[in-house]
């Protein structure tokens, strides 16, 4: 059975990686330097990022619109794949950024030691809790929702929080049975966060949840944009935590779908992006990532619907004392760790396939 | 005269430059002390801020150690753990401070945690006992807590073993606030305490200022007491310097009568020699004019003799001043001054004779003083005896006794003369005063014996000789070594 687990996922890094061999790669449409000469010899600014691709494109236009002497090599990654290329490639990094949105990889990275120390003043205007030993800084916040399909929904009224969605599944049994969808959390790396999360903030809803969702043959993805694509479709009528942003810009353009964030409590978390240790051209890196802190940036991704700009940090943290719901921020600090823990881990993967009745193989 | 000065100051400001000065050395050692105080305070910081920030930092560690060691427990037959989120929201109250940590089991090894970190700690290792240390870990220096106890689980043996630990910067940076804290303060205390010292020395010296202004600003011919109110550390000082002061006052005044007694002794015999030299030019045998010039001779040599009278007084006197008393044999003086005079006395048929009922008396005295006042009573004694009835052997004796008592000894200079009448005997000390103007004499001597007497504390006196004649003794407080002896 190992031997077989060990080729499958031999097999799976086979696939990422042929994948990943081909970055997209974004480069200034004039190439030329304010002089008006060819550039002598362009940078390349690799990076390695679980973001999707739709919603980072405009960053990295005008990345590369601001730095013409600069391209961009993006690699689109899986957050658990992410992380064991960086720690295949720590002595050697081909990426000079790694953006991703599982917070306590990324933090488990920099408690290892393998990223690189960077200040600036756009770091140092960020609050304690976005970031972390000034090796990773968040850049977005993102409030982690639940995605319905109204119009297949059963019962009328669409759930407020998980007690709700519980009840009506209890109700309407049959309707939800193999149409939930939610993380694969031993795929996922944002997927377990936000399990082991949902798990510490509220252990015995989610073991209703859970055990809820074993019940009724619940679909598990890599990630939140295939589940959207479902619940649209209307394969699933609901898709559990997944990354507000992007289903907010969904929902905007598709009036079936219905982006609820639970009332018992939301959770917040962070994209942060961090360099390596050893990453080839630092440099670029750094003005990279002030580039994302920076007001330009940050209110692009609020016109374009791409992210949650970190930069309303503050007013999410006051918004959401005003709000009528409690909201619970995962921040960038050690606690990120114990649920990393190896032994916590695996407990926690076990409990979870065995509620979900799902096989180890799966 | 000018240059002189001028030079003189020249001197005293080269002089005043070397001089040691009293208040640099009192706040250099002052300063000195208290760098010393304050290095030793800096140091004791240093090490106190250390110990503080690792005495506040491993209550954390371990707090959060016992909540991950109350988190074992048994799974499947083996050992695991379930850490609290808890334990590392403890740890991440040092925001910045990465976090390692190992779980163990003597049965089943390595359980959960960093594989890499590996330690034994420093002490031998006693169950149920936590233990903090310092080690090397992940490029950095990281604290320790390190817990082996006993597995309570049933059907498990063994012991379970928690490493935990953290860097040490959050330590660091509390070390180092409450070091930086503490220096300031410490410096500001030793500047503050350095300058009071400097305005203190001004005021403790300014005392010996004013009595120095004082006296600079003193007519030339001013001995008067300084009157000026000083503290008790100066005030001997100023009455070292009053004493000094009335004592410069007193020579000086001394000084001022004898030049004039001396002059006006002068004029007498000057004035006798000019009249006899006159008579010896008016007269007009040569018999006479001799006879004249013999007397002018004799007339100069009684002159001479005044003169060096003056001189041995002025001479005492300023020894008196100068020398300081030693301990001396006083009958080993006296018989000098009598071997001495002897020759002299015998010439004028008189016999010196020394009686003493000890052969050695000690006395504090100067010498060269006591000498001349011994000359001085026997020649005195001498010059009143001779003359006197010839045909009486008692009359051609001088007797010198010495007796000594319990705290004193006496001499006396016993004549055989025609004495000296008791109205006299108070005024023969006072200076040219003579009782017998027959005699040859300055009136010098005896007033010097007196002075020389009151210098060595003697007390002197006369009384009269029976039959006749006269005794003058002094009594000298006798001279006791350290050690109570003679």
């Amino acid at each position: 059975m190992r031997s077989l687990k060990k080729v499958l996922v031999a097999l799976i890094f086979a696939y990422v990686a042929s994948l990943m061999a081909n970055p997209v790669v974004y480069e200034s449409d004039s190439a030329l330097d304010q002089g008006g000469n060819f550039f002598q010899e362009q940078r390349t600014l690799n990076i390695y990022s679980t973001v999707d691709l739709d919603a980072f494109e405009p960053i990295l236009k005008a990345f590369v619109e601001t730095y013409p002497a600069t391209k961009v090599a993006y690699y689109d990654v899986n957050s658990l794949e992410l992380y064991h290329k960086v720690m295949a490639e720590k002595d050697r990094p081909k990426a000079s950024l790694i953006v991703s949105s599982a917070m306590d990889l990324q933090l488990k990275l920099v408690n290892d030691a393998y990223a690189k120390t960077y200040q600036s003043s756009m770091t140092q205007a960020l609050p304690e809790m976005a970031k972390w030993r000034n090796q990773i800084f968040a850049f977005s916040l993102e409030p982690v929702v639940m995605l319905v399909n109204q119009n297949l929904f059963p019962g009328g009224e669409l759930p407020k929080n998980r007690l709700d969605l519980l009840q009506i599944m209890r109700h309407h049994s049959q309707a939800f049975h193999g149409k939930i969808g939610t993380y694969d959390i031993r795929k996922s790396g944002v997927g377990y966060l936000l399990a082991s999360q949902d798990a510490r903030q509220a252990d015995a809803t989610w073991g209703r949840m859970i055990e809820a969702f074993g019940s009724h043959k619940v679909k598990t993805y890599c990630c939140t944009s295939a589940m959207i694509d479902d619940v649209a479709a209307g394969d699933l009528l609901l898709g559990y935590n997944l990354v507000g942003s992007y289903a907010h810009k969904r929902a905007l353009g598709d009036p079936r779908l219905t982006m609820i964030m639970p009332t018992d409590y939301t959770l917040l978390m962070m994209r942060s992006v961090l360099i390596p240790k050893l990453a080839p051209n630092a440099e670029d890196a750094g003005k990279f990532i002030d580039f994302l802190l920076s007001e330009k940036v940050q209110s692009l991704m609020l016109s374009e619907n791409l992210l949650f700009p970190i930069g309303d940090a503050s007013q999410a943290i006051n918004l959401s004392k005003k709000r009528s719901h409690p909201t619970r921020i995962i921040e960038l600090d050690q606690q990120l760790l114990v649920g990393r823990d190896h032994a916590k881990q695996s407990r926690f993967i076990r409990s979870w396939e065995s509620a979900l009745e799902l096989s180890e193989l799966d | 005269m000018w240059q002189k000065s001028a030079s003189l100051a020249e001197n005293e400001a080269l002089e005043l430059q070397k001089a040691p000065s009293l208040r640099k050395r009192f706040i250099l050692s002052g300063a000195g002390v208290i760098s010393v105080i304050a290095l030793i305070a800096i140091n004791l910081v240093f090490n106190y801020s250390q110990r503080l920030a690792d005495l506040s930092y491993d209550r954390l560690l371990l707090s959060a150690l016992l909540q991950m060691d109350e988190n074992i427990l048994a799974e499947d037959g083996r050992l695991s753990i379930d850490i609290p989120w808890s334990a590392f929201s403890t740890l991440a109250q040092a925001n910045e401070d990465r976090i390692f940590y190992r779980v163990e089991s003597s049965v089943d090894g390595y359980i959960t945690g960093n594989q890499s970190l590996e330690s034994t700690p420093p002490s031998p290792s006693e169950l149920g006992k936590p233990q903090f240390y310092n080690q090397t870990f992940s490029g950095e220096m990281i604290r320790l807590v390190w817990l082996e106890r006993d597995v309570t689980e049933a059907n498990i043996q063994g012991s379970v073993t928690i490493l935990l630990g953290q860097t040490r910067l959050s330590r660091e940076t509390m070390a180092s606030s409450i070091t930086t804290r503490a220096v300031q303060v410490i410096l500001l205390i030793a500047i503050v305490a350095i300058v009071l010292i400097m305005l203190g020395s001004h005021l403790v010296l300014n005392p010996l200022h004013r009595i120095e202004e004082l006296l600079e600003e003193r007519q030339p011919g001013d001995l008067t007491p300084i009157k000026l109110d000083t503290p008790k550390e100066t005030y001997q000082l100023k009455i070292a310097l009053n004493h000094f002061m009335a004592r410069l006052n007193k020579n000086l005044e001394q000084l001022e009568n004898y030049t004039a007694e001396s002059a006006h002794q002068l004029r007498t015999p000057l004035a006798s020699l000019k009249a006899l030299a006159e008579n010896a030019r008016d007269q007009t045998t040569p018999e006479r004019q001799e006879e004249a010039l013999e007397q002018i001779v004799q007339q100069s040599e009684t002159l001479s003799e005044t003169v060096t009278i003056l001189l041995n007084q002025a001479v005492v006197s300023h020894r008196l001043q100068t020398q300081r008393l030693i301990p001396l044999d006083l009958v080993a003086l006296i018989k000098q001054s009598c071997m001495e005079q002897a020759v002299a006395a015998l010439r004028q048929g008189i016999h010196l004779s020394f009686e003493s009922d000890t052969s050695k008396v000690m006395i504090l005295g100067e010498a060269f003083s006591l000498q001349q006042m011994l000359n001085n009573l026997l020649d005195n004694a001498v010059r009143y005896s001779a003359g006197n009835g010839l045909n009486d052997q008692n009359e051609q004796l001088v007797e010198i006794r010495i007796k000594q008592d319990v705290q004193s000894v006496r001499l006396s200079i016993i004549d055989y003369g025609d004495g000296i009448a008791d109205d006299e005997k108070k005024r023969v000390f006072e200076r040219f005063y003579r009782a017998n103007y027959e005699i040859s004499g300055t009136g010098v001597g005896l007033a010097m014996v007196k002075e020389i007497s009151d210098r060595h504390q003697g007390k002197i006196k006369v009384t009269d000789t029976q039959p006749k004649g006269a005794t003058i003794s002094v009594d000298f407080p006798l001279y006791f070594d350290r050690e109570g002896e003679l």
